[in-house]
This record gives C-alpha cells, sequence and structure tokens, in this order.
C-alpha cells in the first residue's frame, strides 16, 4: 500500500513535471512564433544550431533591432533546446522548380 | 520625408505579418521561387536561397539556379520611378535615369559573386548566420556602365575616399539599413560597374533589378543591390553592415573564443578556393573510368594551379586547368580517374593561386563564419559493377 502511494506519487509528479516542461515549451514556440517572423521565416531559425550562450546572443541582438520578446527567458531556453549545436544539422529544404 | 518612411515601413510590417500567416497555414506545401528551379532554401521570406552543387559543375551560373542573398524586405522597384541620386563630394548633384544610365558606354565583366559566408555551415563550433554551404557562389557575365562613368557624370571628386551606396531596400523595425562603402580605388576600377543585365537578361528582382554594383573579386557583401543613391565621402559608412558587420579577424583566434572588434578589419579581397563540383559528397559511382570536376577561383588573383587527392591527402595530382582563363572568374578544373578497386576514398581540392596562396587544410574559425576556404572534401563510394 505504501508501495503503490509512492509509486502513484512519482507518477504524479512525473506527470507533473512533464505537464510543466510542456508547458514552457508551448510558451517558448509561441515566443519564436510571435517574435521572429516579423522580419523573416522561421527557417532561419531552425537551420541553426547553437549554444545557449550563442541563442542568448542572438535574441538580444534580434531585441536591438526592434522585435518585441514578451519573456526573453522562455524564447531562449526554447531556442537552446530545440536547435542546440548539439544536435545534428538540420536536413535541406528545397524549393519547388518554378517552371 | 521621415513621415513617408514610416508609413512605409508600417506598411512593410504589415504586410510582413500577413505573409507570416499565410506561409504559416501552408506549411506543409513546398515552396516555390518564381523564376527559380529547386533550390536550397535557408530563408524563404526574405529569399536566401543556395545553389545545388551540380549547377556550379559549368562556367557559366545560369540566372533561374543563381544563388540569393537577402539580408531585408526585397523592395520593388518600377522602371518608370527609378532615379540613382549621385550626392556628396560632386559637382552637382543629380538624379540619373535608366535611360542616361543605358546611354553611357556599357562593357561586360564575367565575375565570380560569393557570398562573404559561403560555407559557414562547414565552421566548427558553428556560428550563427544563413547555414551556407558550397553553393552561395556563382560566375555571371554582368553588363553595364562604368561605375567611374557614372560618379563622373555628376563631376565627382575622384580624390575622396569611398563611394558610399544604399539600395531601395529597407529593414523592418529598428533592423538597419544595408549601406556599403567602397574605397575610390577600387570604385574606379574598370570592372567595376553597376550591372543593368546578368547573363544578357535585365537583372531580375531578386538580384537586384534594375541596377546592382559589380564589385569583381569582393566579397558579396560589396555587391549592394537595387542601387539607388551613391555618395562620394571622405569616410565610410558606419552602419552595421560597415562594422561590426563582414569584418574578419586580423589574427586568427581559437576557435569559439570571442574576438575584440578591435581586431577586426573590413572584407574586401577574396581568398584561393576550390570546390569539388561534378560529384556530390557521399555519392555512389560505379568500377569505371571517371572524372573529378570542380571550380576554383581567387578574388582579385589567378588561379595557378589545383592539385587532387583521392587517398585522404596522402598523395596530390595535378588537375588540368579547363575553359575560360578571365580575370575574376573561376578556371574550371578537371582530373581522369579510374578507380582502383570498389570502397570509399575521401577526395579533396586544393587550388594555389599565382600569389602562392593555398587553401588551408583546416578553415580559420570567426565568429560570423566568413571566408570559409579550406580544402573541399567528399567521399565517393566506389561500387563493383553487376
Amino acid at each position: 500500500m505504501r508501495r503503490r502511494a509512492l509509486v502513484t506519487t512519482l507518477l504524479l509528479s512525473a506527470g507533473f513535471g512533464a505537464s510543466a516542461a510542456d508547458d514552457k515549451s508551448e510558451a517558448g514556440k509561441k515566443a519564436l512564433e510571435q517574435s521572429c517572423q516579423l522580419c523573416h521565416s522561421l527557417r532561419l531559425v531552425e537551420s541553426q544550431r547553437l549554444s545557449a550562450a550563442a541563442w542568448q546572443k542572438e535574441v538580444d541582438k534580434m531585441i536591438g533591432w526592434g522585435t518585441v520578446v514578451q519573456d526573453r527567458q522562455i524564447l531562449v531556453d526554447y531556442l537552446s533546446q530545440h536547435y542546440s549545436n548539439t544536435m545534428p544539422p538540420a536536413a535541406p529544404v528545397m524549393s519547388a522548380n518554378s517552371e | 520625408m521621415k513621415r513617408v518612411l514610416h508609413s512605409r515601413r508600417a506598411a512593410l510590417a504589415a504586410f510582413a505579418a500577413t505573409a507570416a500567416v499565410a506561409r504559416g497555414m501552408d506549411a506543409s506545401d513546398q515552396i516555390v521561387i518564381p523564376g527559380k528551379r529547386s533550390m536550397i532554401v535557408h530563408n524563404d521570406r526574405p529569399d536566401d536561397l543556395e545553389t545545388p552543387i551540380a549547377h556550379l559543375n559549368q562556367w557559366l551560373t545560369p540566372v533561374d539556379c543563381f544563388f540569393v542573398r537577402q539580408h531585408l524586405p526585397r523592395p520593388t522597384v518600377s522602371e518608370a520611378g527609378f532615379e540613382l541620386k549621385l550626392t556628396g563630394r560632386v559637382e552637382k548633384e543629380m538624379n540619373v535615369t535608366l535611360a542616361q544610365l543605358r546611354q553611357l558606354p556599357q562593357y561586360t565583366v564575367p565575375a565570380v559573386l560569393e557570398c562573404t559566408g559561403n560555407g559557414r555551415a562547414f565552421f566548427s563550433p558553428r556560428v550563427p548566420g544563413v547555414q551556407w554551404g558550397r553553393g552561395a557562389m556563382g560566375n555571371a557575365e554582368w553588363t553595364g556602365p562604368r561605375l567611374s562613368d557614372v560618379l563622373k557624370l555628376a563631376g565627382a571628386d575622384l580624390n575622396t575616399a569611398y563611394v558610399t551606396a544604399n539600395g531601395a531596400d529597407m529593414g523592418l523595425a529598428k533592423t538597419p539599413d544595408f549601406i556599403r562603402s567602397l574605397p575610390m580605388k577600387k570604385s574606379l576600377d574598370p570592372a567595376t560597374l553597376l550591372a543593368l543585365k546578368m547573363n544578357g537578361e535585365p537583372l531580375p528582382s531578386l538580384h537586384g533589378f534594375p541596377l546592382r554594383l559589380i564589385v569583381p573579386g569582393w566579397d558579396g557583401t560589396s555587391w549592394v543591390k537595387w542601387v539607388n543613391y551613391l555618395s562620394v565621402d571622405q569616410t565610410p559608412n558606419t552602419g552595421f553592415y560597415m562594422n561590426p558587420g563582414y569584418r574578419f579577424p586580423k589574427h586568427p583566434g581559437a576557435p569559439g573564443a570571442p574576438v575584440n572588434p578591435s581586431d577586426l578589419a573590413v572584407i574586401e579581397d577574396m581568398p584561393v578556393q576550390s570546390f569539388i563540383t561534378g560529384h556530390t559528397d557521399g555519392a555512389k559511382v560505379p568500377v569505371a573510368a571517371l572524372t573529378l570536376k570542380g571550380v576554383a577561383w581567387a578574388g582579385e588573383s589567378r588561379v595557378a594551379q589545383v592539385e587532387v587527392s583521392r587517398d585522404a591527402g596522402l598523395t596530390w595530382q595535378t588537375a588540368q586547368l579547363t575553359g575560360k582563363d578571365l580575370p575574376f572568374t573561376w578556371r574550371l578544373w578537371a582530373l581522369a580517374w579510374r578507380p582502383p578497386q570498389p570502397g570509399y576514398y575521401t577526395v579533396l581540392s586544393r587550388a594555389t593561386d599565382i600569389r602562392g596562396r593555398t587553401q588551408p587544410l583546416v578553415p580559420t574559425w570567426n565568429p560570423s563564419g566568413y571566408l570559409f576556404n579550406a580544402v573541399d572534401r567528399i567521399g565517393l563510394s566506389v561500387e563493383a559493377g553487376s
């Protein structure tokens, strides 16, 4: 019984943890879509593979260039997690022939 | 004037926002770039398009697969409304029309145009910026009046230090305007043009219609597009794209280490380099006679030699230089080879120019990933015939 309670607690906390992470990731994705698309496509972001420090620098540069970022840390964390320099390069995207 | 600018910016911003939403809704569709064959898309708004390597396996690069680099939203310039403003240290300020530019003597200069960041994706540690592979370069024939003849129309003081060029493109929000200053010496070079045509066709909008600065041998950043303003100035422009943008360390530093801005210098001439264009990395070929092919160029200098290794650099053979031998363009090179047996072969190419400059084995790391010119490398899988 005690064991079951412990397992339930663990599962619950894991569940809460994942959901908090999901929420943060969702907020990060939203921040990316809201702050970065005025001047360029998201492809320019998604093709990068940078360290957290480098992402921070990029976000600050873009804030300097006038983009509005509600929560800088959420955006930097999202970029660092999803487009990290530890990940393999992005697969190339090809356009279709226009003729 | 200022109010007009602001409202135009606001209109651009509104347009970009609408475009973003529209693009988001169509995310599953493949992008089509009008006037272009299938290209490697690094950014589709504004367009940053890389040429697939197979199209570089020829002397002239067709316009419909020539790479595109844009910093800012592409402006729409109408032929009728176009004027080029000449100002600064000139006898009389003037606005020049396209008809006037066409009346000046026209020259055709073949020249390689290469993005300053070509090969950025090969730097380690990785650096921010468009992640170009090998294809942010091409060789085209550019036609138009000499920059020097245009400057003389307004009686420019040719002893002044710089010519500053601005195009019709503008940054959104507080993004800096793309403005470049070219030293007068290079401005007066007979090969420095204001091009109206590319490979004999009127310049397409993506390549700077109606007027593009052609600065043979120098990095692509100098080749300002949609030029509508030239100012003859004693000092260079101090905007982002002159400083700190498009600068290279005066001395190599540790990869990944920050570089002091005072240790950076403006990029001008390009280094010597070569690319293998006849095969792609990882290509499979049968055990049979084949020809390794590629291109080599050296900025303002000339290619003297291309060496090729089929064994990861243990031994090198001199390739044959083929095709036209003209300043500012690339040489084609070729080396016949019969792979001795099936297996994986690491093929390298290394060019040397007439000044004795050659390609390093390892790229010179720099914070913005400019001027990649390490020895090129592909792997070929040679397979037994069936």
